[in-house]
C-alpha cells in the first residue's frame, strides 16, 4: 500500500527530527510549544517571502538592466 | 664533563630536526635505554637561555602537522617496544552530528530554564528538595542552578538507571518492571519481572558471578565456617586465616613480594595514595583518571599535575620539566614522583602504553602506581592483567593495584609490591587501621576463582574462559566496526565504547534495547565530555555466540532505527535503505 508505507516513512522522518532536536526527551506539551514556535516562524518567513519577492525579482532585473 | 652529563641524550637528533616521524630502530632504543654514552652531533639542539632545555628525549612529537583525522595515531613512536601491535582508535566526531548536538543540548537548556520558571513561580508543582517557607531568609541549603543538569536533563531520560536486577547479574539476567506515571519523577513496580535480559552492562569479564558452581559452594562453606560479619578491622582482631591465605594467593598469581587486601576497591586508591605521597611530592596523573585515584591524590596533599590521555611525549615534558625545575616556588629537588596510570580505561576502552611509561619511570627515576581494576583477569594470555599482557616483568611496577569486584566476582581492592611497602602499608594505610575487614564469603569466593584463573584446581576452566573472552571481544568488536558505528578504544580491551552523540539518543538507545531484551548502560555527561555520550558494552566470557549475535543484531536493528551508523571509514558494503544520505558525507 503506497499510502501505508508513505505514512511509516514521515513517522520515521518525524521521529529522526524528535531525535536531532532532543524534543523527544520532553513532555508532549513542551514539544507542542516548539512545534508551533517553529511552525509560525517557518510561515512567517515563507509569507513574506512570497509577498516581497516580485518586488525584489523586479528590482534585480531592473538593476541588471534587462527590464526598464 | 659535559660529555657524561649530556650521555643520555638521544644520538640521533637529525631525526627530530628534519621532521620525520620517530620510527627508532632496534639498536637506537637499546643504546637508549641501557644509558651508553653517545656522541653529542654537530648540528644537535643546545639548551636555550632560561635553561629549560627543549626538545630532547626518548619519545618526541613529530614535528609536521598532519591533518588530525583521528585523535591518537595508530602508528605507535616506539615499536621496538611493543612484541604485538598496538591498535587503538579514537574516530574523530562528524562535525554535522557535533553542531546538531550542540543544538540539542541548546534547545533542552532554553526548556530547562523555562521550567525552572515555572517551578519558582509555582505554576507547576515542584519535586525537588525545598527549603521550607520560614528558612527562606537564611543562608540557602539548596542552591537552585547547581543541579539545573541533573533535574532538566537527567531527570527526563532517569528510567535508563539504577534498574533494579533480581536475579544473579551473569550472562542473562531478570530486571524489575518499572513505570513512571510523572516523567521520572516517581517510579512504581508493576510486580512483573522481565526475565532473560542479556547483560551487557555488568562487569563480569570471566563469568565468575554465578550462584551455581565451585565458587559458589566454596563461598558456602566459608559462611558456614566463619559466619558473614567479621566484627572488627584488620589491625586489631579481624585478621582471618583465609586472610592470610588471600593475600599469599593474590602476591603469587601478580608475581610480586607481598600483598594486601581491602574490603572496597574506591577505598584502596582513595585510602593508600596518602599513605605513599605527601607534601613535597609529585603525582603526574593520566587525564582520564578513575575518582578514586583523583580524590586519593587529592587527599594526600602532593603537587598533581595531568598528562594528556596516554600521551607520552606529554607525561615526559611533564617529567622532564619536575626534575629540571624542581619544587614550585623553592625549587629544591621533589621528594617522590608517582605516575598514576590504569591498566584499562573505562569510558575510553583504551589500554595503557606500559612499555613506554615504563621505560620513561626507568630513565627519571619515578616511582609507578598501576591501577588494573578493568584489566586484571581480563587481559593477557594468562589472564594476569595488563603487565602479562605486555610481556614485562612485574618487578618493574612499583605498586600494582586492582579490584576483586570485575573479575573475580566479588568485592574489594588489593595492592601488591615489595614486602617494605606492603608492611609499611599494612601500619599507615587508612584503609587497614579503620576500615572492617573483607567478609569471609567474598574472601572464599576470591580465592576459588584465583585457583580457578591459574589452572591449580586441576581444569582447564580458567585457560578456557580467558580464550573465550578474548575471541568474544575480537568477534564483537569487529562485527560493531564493520557495521559502522563509532568504536573507540583498544582493539584488545573488553570494554566496548560506542558513541551516540546526541542527548535524546541516549534515552531512546538504552529504551529500544530494553524492548528487545538487551540491557546495556548508557553514559553521558559529567562522566563523558558533553558531547561525546555513549553506549558502554562489556564483553565476558559467559556470553555465549548466540548470544552474542542477538545482540548484535539488535544493536544494528537500532543503529538504524536511530540513525546512529556515524562511522566514515571504508566500509565493505554500504547499507542499504534510509543511509543513502549519510553515504554521501563518506569521502
Amino acid at each position: 500500500m503506497a499510502l501505508g508505507d508513505c505514512w511509516k516513512q514521515l513517522s520515521w522522518f518525524y521521529y529522526q527530527y524528535l531525535l536531532v532536536t532532543a524534543l523527544y526527551m520532553l513532555e508532549p506539551w513542551e514539544r507542542t510549544v516548539f512545534n508551533s514556535l517553529l511552525v509560525s516562524v517557518a510561515g512567517m518567513a515563507v509569507y513574506t517571502g512570497y509577498v516581497f519577492m516580485p518586488q525584489h525579482i523586479m528590482a534585480i532585473l531592473h538593476y541588471f538592466e534587462v527590464v526598464q | 664533563m659535559t660529555s657524561q652529563y649530556i650521555s643520555w641524550v638521544t644520538p640521533n637528533l637529525d631525526i627530530y630536526s628534519r621532521g620525520r616521524p620517530t620510527k627508532m630502530t632496534e639498536s637506537s632504543s637499546n643504546k637508549l635505554l641501557n644509558g651508553d654514552s653517545c656522541h653529542w652531533t654537530s648540528n644537535g639542539k643546545k639548551s636555550s637561555k632560561n635553561g629549560f632545555v627543549k626538545s630532547h628525549g626518548l619519545f618526541q612529537e613529530p614535528q609536521k602537522y598532519r591533518r588530525p583525522r583521528e585523535k591518537n595515531q595508530n602508528v605507535t613512536h616506539n615499536s621496538s617496544l611493543y612484541k604485538k601491535p598496538f591498535a587503538e582508535s579514537f574516530e574523530e566526531t562528524p562535525l554535522l552530528v557535533a553542531v546538531l548536538t550542540y543544538m540539542g543540548y541548546g534547545i533542552l537548556t532554553i526548556f530547562g530554564y523555562l521550567r525552572d520558571f515555572l517551578r519558582h513561580w509555582s505554576i507547576e508543582k515542584c519535586h525537588v528538595a525545598r527549603e521550607k517557607e520560614e528558612q527562606k531568609d537564611f543562608v540557602p541549603l539548596y542552591q537552585d542552578f547547581e543541579n539545573f543538569y541533573t533535574r532538566n536533563l537527567y531527570m527526563r531520560i532517569r528510567d535508563n538507571w539504577n534498574r533494579p536486577i533480581c536475579s544473579v547479574p551473569g550472562a542473562k539476567m531478570d530486571l524489575v518492571e518499572r513505570v513512571s506515571h510523572d516523567y521520572n519523577w516517581t517510579f512504581e513496580h508493576t510486580g512483573r519481572v522481565v526475565k532473560d535480559v542479556i547483560n551487557m552492562g555488568s562487569y563480569n569479564y570471566l563469568g565468575f558471578a554465578e550462584n551455581i558452581g565451585a565458587c559458589a559452594n566454596a563461598a558456602i562453606e566459608a559462611t558456614e565456617k566463619y559466619g558473614v560479619g567479621v566484627g572488627s578491622t584488620r589491625c586489631e582482631i579481624g585478621s582471618l586465616d583465609i586472610h592470610e591465605e588471600l593475600e599469599q594467593l593474590v602476591a603469587r598469581f601478580l608475581g610480586v613480594e607481598s600483598s594486601m587486601a581491602f574490603g572496597m576497591g574506591f577505598a584502596t586508591n582513595s585510602m593508600n595514595i596518602p599513605a605513599l605521597t605527601g607534601k613535597g611530592c609529585l603525582i603526574l596523573s593520566d587525564e582520564l583518571n578513575h575518582a578514586s585515584l583523583v580524590l586519593g591524590a587529592r587527599l594526600s596533599g602532593s603537587t598533581i599535575r595531568v598528562f594528556k590521555h596516554n600521551n607520552m611525549q606529554s607525561l615526559e615534558k611533564l617529567l622532564r620539566d619536575a626534575i629540571a625545575h624542581g619544587q614550585p616556588r623553592t625549587h629544591r629537588p621533589w621528594k617522590k614522583i608517582l605516575i598514576v596510570v590504569e591498566g584499562i580505561y573505562s569510558m575510553e576502552g583504551s589500554i595503557v602504553r606500559l612499555p613506554e611509561v615504563v621505560a620513561l619511570k626507568k630513565r627519571y627515576k619515578a616511582y609507578l602506581y598501576l591501577d588494573e581494576a578493568h584489566s586484571i583477569g581480563a587481559l593477557g594470555p594468562n589472564g594476569r592483567g595488563v603487565v602479562d599482557y605486555f610481556g614485562l616483568d612485574p618487578k618493574d611496577v612499583d605498586i600494582m593495584m586492582g579490584t576483586f569486584t570485575k573479575s573475580f566476582g566479588a568485592a574489594g581492592g588489593y595492592i601488591g609490591g615489595k614486602q617494605e611497602l606492603i608492611d609499611y602499608l599494612r601500619r599507615h594505610s587508612h584503609s587497614a587501621l579503620y576500615a572492617t575487614s573483607m567478609s569471609p564469603p567474598v574472601v572464599q569466593q576470591i580465592i576459588t576463582s584465583m585457583r580457578i584463573i591459574m589452572g591449580e584446581d586441576g581444569t582447564t576452566l580458567g585457560i578456557d574462559r580467558i580464550r573465550q573472552l578474548s575471541e568474544n571481544t575480537t568477534y564483537f568488536r569487529r562485527e560493531l566496526r564493520e557495521m559502522g558505528f563509532i568504536i573507540y578504544g583498544n582493539e584488545d580491551s573488553p570494554v566496548v565504547p560506542m558513541m551516540l552523540y546526541m542527548p535524546a539518543k541516549i534515552g531512546a538507545f538504552g529504551r529500544e534495547m530494553l524492548k528487545r531484551n538487551i540491557g546495556t548502560v548508557v553514559v553521558g555527561f559529567p562522566a563523558t565530555p558533553i558531547i561525546e555520550s555513549r553506549a558502554r558494552f562489556c564483553i565476558s566470557a559467559a556470553h555465549t555466540r548466540e548470544m552474542l549475535d542477538t545482540a548484535l543484531k539488535a544493536t544494528s536493528e537500532v543503529g538504524d532505527l536511530l540513525q546512529l551508523k556515524y562511522s566514515r571509514r571504508e566500509r565493505p558494503l554500504p547499507s542499504l535503505g534510509w543511509m543513502a544520505e549519510e553515504s554521501l558525507l563518506q569521502d
